[in-house]
């Protein structure tokens, strides 16, 4: 049945509706950023908000990062089949279980029913990263957890309010059950503020449209990005591509960990086959089911239609298989803290099965881990704090252009680094150095990689907590099509006076004195072609400007000044 | 005395007078001179005077609006430029936040740094941000970055150093010694143009201030040449990105105030029209060929924005600068945006735009997609024998055929598509207002919808009927609006400095002193003998504990915890929806505005002599206005002929030199005695 053809929506009404739905979300995600009380959220935009139809599909969605890419069907059908026939106006719900829908433990799911009358229009959710949800270390993420309850406070589908008032039950249990109580009810109360917004703005919006017309244009936005995504698909070649790749460590072993995935592209359907995935590993770099599905949503959405805004339309020709209990499908037990380090593996298979088939959409592969560090203790006047901060890092080349220095991983997006300034203003830290990590360099390549970063903090109160979990720290990015691979991520600890380093891809809670320097360095991307193809114009480029030497252009690409 | 304003567009430069004693206007219009853009300012001077017998010895105050900053910037135009910055800390201007956000876009690349990496050189010093010196500045190193510099022939250098902001101390040391060991040399030190944290945004904005800054200095040294060779011998002043102007001299010492001088000159504009409606909150929107722009006016003050961002859009970070601009949104619906129907039969309407060549199809110039003008042309709201006064003649049968083609794709009719175009354009302009109103915690009902540029008018009305706005009013001079605008703009300097401190009872002396010298420095800028003339509006930036970002908060009485305070909690909550009374509140810095107080242009009153409705008509005209209420018959008046304060009932046209009005029906309109055209809903008037 062709929806747009009943009532009187024709395709001018529907363009202004999904307007007026989108900047639903981005009033939504600008309430969030300027109000919430964590880092996390305001810099780094661990979050999300979106609008879901009565039948649970994603309408419209917040543009901030890649990671929550089409999780919230997953999570919102968790709930409401908990709830079915319960729900009633003025409620809110959250939830954080990674096990039905979720990430982690710290990703709060805040959701509202939008009711006219007795029947649900929609429903509008807000999932954001809180800093500290309880568990063994502060910031409810050790990287060598063993178990899911290490890792926090667990609300496993819970009603938080009725008639719009919060339960003062589950408000304590938080309260009690969080080290920063203080900003955990500051950041509950702009993701509620979020929720309500987008009930108003609905509801103004039935002032002109009938219900009947908004459900109607709902769906067929979904219906038209499903065809525009079937309609990409069908002009790909059909055939299997093949990729493999490691997971260097899990937190409690460093021993490589292999993953695979076969994309089977046949017509108008995408399959991504994971089945040979190693079982869930015993450290938290698992990641549950909903997670698998938003990374490989996230490398689809690459495919099919990057800048469109997503909704569950285009994600109709996609099929992801997965036994259960695997890596990326871990079940409770299991620890999934860092459920992004392997869930951005994940998303990595699939684009290095495509990219060299996909060329103007790919690039060769990227230094990918978030490479997250903890630093955590106590300012001069005692007062606790942590600092998390995300660090950006190398890209891979493409078919026509040199890899991106220093931009965010894949998992995230319109994430910003930290600003030393402000950083130093408000922590005991100072930042040493921050520019590209030219030593390690980047792929060798027709075109080369991008650089990844070096970032120096040095401690200023003894007692200081480091904790840090990085992916790629053995395995560099991969090169395509000739080129070479890129460098791997690291982090060290140079010891004040002793000057002893010790290197590091994942730790937990190792103490630092003042004095000592935490050096972040992260690798470059994986080059594209065969370096012997490189011009020597931009050879000599690079070594004007000191990003590589003479001597290491010689090694890498046979250079020697002019010619070869 | 006559106060004359040039504006500087992409196509047109602009000139409106205005004789402060008679009340009469002088206007002129001429093309942009590209490559200096000082010719075509005095052509219209010579224009003016041939056309309109201005006397330039009679004009008392000038003021200049261009784009020869911008240009210079976004066409990569600058000298060449290097960066000296703190050791270790080389590649913060190209690093940038690192953020993408184009997320799904696997290829995407950060813009690149105005200052290539060879040119960013490094200098060992380090100061805290509590101004400890950690490092003392190595003077070896700078005595080696000046060898550099010479030998690499850069013309201007931009100084970062960490934590300059609070502690600008070894900035001015290293620009100091550069003054003596490279004569000649641009030297731009961060704190002389932004005291505000955040050392990737304070470097890219020195960088850029110093990349264009010997630019800007020869153009306004030849530009007062030409004036004062013109016999335009009074004071010329610059138009700012703050709403304000200053003089030449001022505006080249730090010229990246000048990057958005012409739409500032609109919202100027604006504000004026409200003080002389005695409406504090005004709407503003100005429709041109390619985009659309609003902003919002609060209290009589426009919102002035400090982070704002050059090239920036929905995929790209841009170019953060920390110098004041007007806060512009702007978005990609004008006169000129291309209608498309895609392969999936949705109907798209801008970003792109034929732009004034080839133009829209009406134009016959060799425009085939039909665009918004067509579509009000083809509405019945343009006239195709009297645009631009009847100097060109539209071909309705071309845009009718294009037309046509488009809605068979769609199934429609061309008079239905032509209106679905025009809804989908208003659509995406109401979205923009509804961004700087409502999600910025103001109702549109309490705003006055002041509407310029020469597709505006043909809006105007369903916009305002949209969001229930209190009415709706289109200026004289619409659309040459900008330059009017700048005849209403005051001297004005704004300060802004991070000041972090968590307000409580011992907060509140520093933070007087520091407001005192702000207060001195402004009158340092202005010079001594104007203290008498100047107002301070003190804004503090102020969070609860946790949160990173702040509420611009305006504090009107006397500074005491509980008033700044409670004055927070109600900037959060208005914004917000809430606030956090329990929670600890910290000052992150403030801004102080200083204006000088001097005359502006204002409006002569109509004569009644001799006007009637009757006399204004000048026809009837058809108009459609969709398929429910189809084409009507409507009044065609000319708006110099209105007399002022009768009403005129809609539909109706009111045509002037530059644009056209449409008032829809259930509407009324009237000419008031300054002679602003004031539309408003027939059940509310």
């Amino acid at each position: 049945m062709d929806v747009s053809a009943r009532h009187d929506l024709d395709p001018v009404t529907l363009e202004i509706i999904h307007g007026k739905l989108l900047s639903i979300v981005d009033e939504m995600g600008v309430v969030m950023q300027r109000t919430s009380m964590s880092p996390v959220i305001y810099e780094v935009l661990d979050f999300a908000c979106g609008l879901c139809n009565a039948d649970l599909e994603l309408v419209a969605q917040t543009n901030g990062i890649t990671l929550f890419t089409g999780t919230f069907s997953t999570q919102l059908k968790s709930v409401v089949d908990t709830y079915r026939g319960q729900m009633r106006p003025g409620d809110i719900y959250v939830t954080n279980d990674p096990y039905h829908g979720g990430t982690h433990a710290c990703d709060f799911a805040i959701i509202r029913p939008i009711f006219h009358g007795e029947a649900i229009l929609a429903y509008a959710l807000n999932v954001a990263h809180w800093v500290d949800v309880g568990g063994a270390v502060p910031g409810s993420l050790p990287p060598d957890a063993t178990s899911t309850f290490q890792e926090g406070l667990r609300l496993s589908r819970i009603r938080l309010a009725r008639n719009d008032e919060l339960s003062p039950e589950i408000t304590r249990i938080i309260l009690e059950n969080t080290r920063l109580p203080g900003i955990a009810m500051g950041d509950l109360n702009a993701q509620i503020a979020t929720v309500r917004i987008a009930e108003r703005r609905l509801r103004e919006m039935l002032d002109r449209y009938a219900p009947d017309l908004l459900a109607d244009s709902f769906t067929a936005i979904i219906k038209n990005a499903s065809r525009r995504s079937r309609a990409v698909i069908a002009a790909l070649p059909d055939g299997e591509y093949v990729a493999e790749d490691i997971v260097d460590g899990d937190g409690v072993s460093d021993a490589p960990i292999p993953v695979r995935v076969k994309i089977t592209i046949a017509g108008e359907s995408v399959e991504a086959d994971f089945t040979g995935c190693p079982p869930a590993v015993a450290g938290p770099i698992n990641c549950g089911a909903g997670a698998l599905h938003s990374a490989v949503k996230s490398v689809f959405k690459a495919l099919v239609a990057p800048q469109e805004p997503s909704n569950e339309g285009w994600f109709r020709p996609l099929t992801i298989k997965a036994p259960p209990g695997t890596i990326f499908t871990a079940e409770k037990p299991s620890p999934t803290g860092w459920y992004y380090e392997g869930s951005v593996q994940a998303s990595e298979l699939v684009w290095k099965a495509l990219a060299p088939h996909m060329p103007s959409r790919f690039s060769a592969g990227s230094y990918s881990s978030l490479c997250v560090i903890y630093l955590s203790g106590r300012t001069a006047d005692g007062k606790e704090f942590i600092h998390i901060e995300p660090t950006h890092g190398g890209w891979g080349a493409s078919f026509d252009q040199d890899g991106a220095n220093a931009v965010i991983s894949l998992t995230d997006g319109d994430t910003y680094n930290y600003s030393v300034e402000l950083l130093e203003a408000k922590f005991p830290l100072r930042v040493r150095r921050y520019d590209f990590n030219t030593e390690g360099g980047v792929g060798p390549g027709l075109h080369r990689g991008g650089y990844g970063v070096v970032r120096d903090y040095e401690v200023l109160a003894d007692g200081t907590l480091l904790t840090g979990s990085f992916g790629r720290s053995a395995t560099p990015p991969w090169g395509a099509e000739g080129g070479r691979d890129g460098s791997v991520n690291r982090f060290e600890v140079i010891e004040a006076g002793s000057g002893r380093v010790t290197s590091y891809g994942r730790l937990s809670d190792r103490r630092l004195n003042k004095g000592d320097i935490v050096r972040i360095i992260t690798g470059g991307g994986g080059g594209w072609g065969d370096p012997a193809d490189r011009p020597a114009e931009k050879i000599e480029n690079d070594i004007r400007a000191g990003l590589i030497t003479r001597e290491r252009a010689k090694l890498e690409y046979d250079y020697t000044g002019g010619r070869r | 005395m006559i106060r004359l304003a040039t504006d500087v567009g992409g196509t047109f430069t602009d000139l409106l007078g205005y004789d402060e004693i008679t009340g009469r206007i002088y206007s002129a219009k001429s093309l942009t001179t590209v490559d200096n853009q000082s010719r075509g300012v005095l052509d219209t001077i010579r224009m003016a005077e041939a056309t309109s017998g201005l006397e330039p010895s009679r004009v008392g105050f000038f003021v200049h609006g261009g784009t020869t900053v911008i240009n210079a910037i976004t066409e990569r135009k600058g000298v060449r430029t290097a960066l000296i910055t703190t050791r270790g800390f080389r590649d913060v201007l190209e690093i940038g936040r690192g953020n993408r956000p184009d997320l799904y876009n696997l290829r995407f690349h950060s813009p690149a740094p105005y200052v290539e990496r060879h040119l960013r050189l490094e200098v060992s010093e380090r100061v805290d941000p509590d101004g400890t010196v950690v490092v003392p500045i190595a003077e070896a190193e700078i005595e080696a970055a000046a060898e550099t510099l010479r030998a690499d022939k850069v013309e201007a250098v931009a100084i970062l150093f960490l934590n300059s902001y609070a502690y600008p101390d070894h900035e001015r040391r290293c620009a100091e010694r550069l003054a003596d060991l490279v004569p000649g040399l641009t030297i731009c030190a961060s704190h002389e143009i932004s005291r505000v944290w955040r050392e990737f945004e304070r470097s890219n904005t020195a960088v850029l201030n110093a990349y264009v800054k010997p630019i800007i200095s020869r153009y306004f040294r030849e530009l007062e040449i030409k004036l004062v060779d013109a016999a335009v011998r009074c004071a010329h002043y610059a138009m700012l990105s703050n709403g304000g102007v200053a003089s030449f001299q001022q505006a080249a010492e730090a010229p990246l105030n000048l990057v958005e001088s012409g739409p500032s000159g609109g919202i100027a504009g604006a504000v004026r029209i409200g003080e002389l409606l005695g409406e504090p909150n005004v709407l503003a929107l100005d429709v041109g060929g390619t985009t659309a722009k609003c902003s919002v006016i609060v209290d009589g003050k426009p919102r002035v924005f400090s982070d704002y961002r050059l090239e920036h859009d929905r995929h790209t970070p841009g170019y953060p600068v920390q110098v004041p601009v007007v806060d512009i949104v702007e978005i990609g619906a004008g006169g000129g945006s291309i209608a498309r129907v895609d392969a999936f039969g949705a109907l798209t309407v801008g970003p792109d735009s034929a732009g004034a060549n080839p133009g829209p199809v009406c134009y016959g110039l060799g425009g085939t997609e039909p665009t918004v003008t067509d579509a009000k042309l083809i509405t019945g709201v343009i006239d195709a024998g009297e645009f631009a006064e009847g100097r060109m003649r539209l071909d309705l049968d071309a845009a009718r055929r294009a037309m046509t083609a488009l809605g068979g794709k769609l199934g429609k009719g061309c008079e239905e598509t032509a209106e679905a175009i025009v809804e989908l354009a208003e659509a995406n302009m109401i979205n923009a207002l509804k961004l700087v109103t409502i999600q910025r915690g103001h109702d549109p009902r309490d705003f006055t919808l002041v509407v310029t540029g020469g597709a505006g008018p043909l809006f105007a009305a369903n916009l305002g009927r949209e969001l229930n706005a209190k009415r709706v009013v289109i200026p004289p001079h619409a659309g040459i609006f900008s330059a009017w605008g700048m005849l209403a703009a005051k001297p004005r300097i704004d300060q802004r400095r991070t000041w972090f401190r968590e307000l409580g009872a011992d907060a509140i002396a520093p933070l007087n002193e520091e407001l005192t010298r702000l207060k001195q420095s402004s009158l340092d800028y202005f010079g001594a003998e104007s203290s008498g003339d100047l107002d301070h509006i003190v804004s503090i930036h102020l969070r609860y504990r946790g949160q990173e970002h702040s509420v611009t908060t305006q504090i009107d009485g006397a500074l005491d915890q509980d008033g700044i305070a409670q004055s927070f909690h109600a900037a959060h909550a208005k914004s917000y929806s809430f606030a956090l009374p329990e929670t600890a509140i910290e000052i992150t810095g403030l801004h102080l505005v200083t204006v000088l107080n001097a005359p502006v242009i204002s409006l002569p009153r109509v004569a009644p002599d001799g006007l009637s409705l009757d006399g204004a008509r000048t026809k009837c005209h058809r108009i459609y206005f969709g398929p429910d209420q189809g084409w009507q018959d409507s009044a065609v008046y000319a708006r110099d002929l209105l007399p002022p304060q009768i009403t005129l009932e809609g539909p109706a046209l009111v045509r002037e030199a530059t644009t056209t009005t449409l008032v829809l029906p259930g509407q009324v309109a009237r000419r008031d005695v300054c002679g602003l055209l004031i539309i408003q809903e027939k059940a509310d008037s």
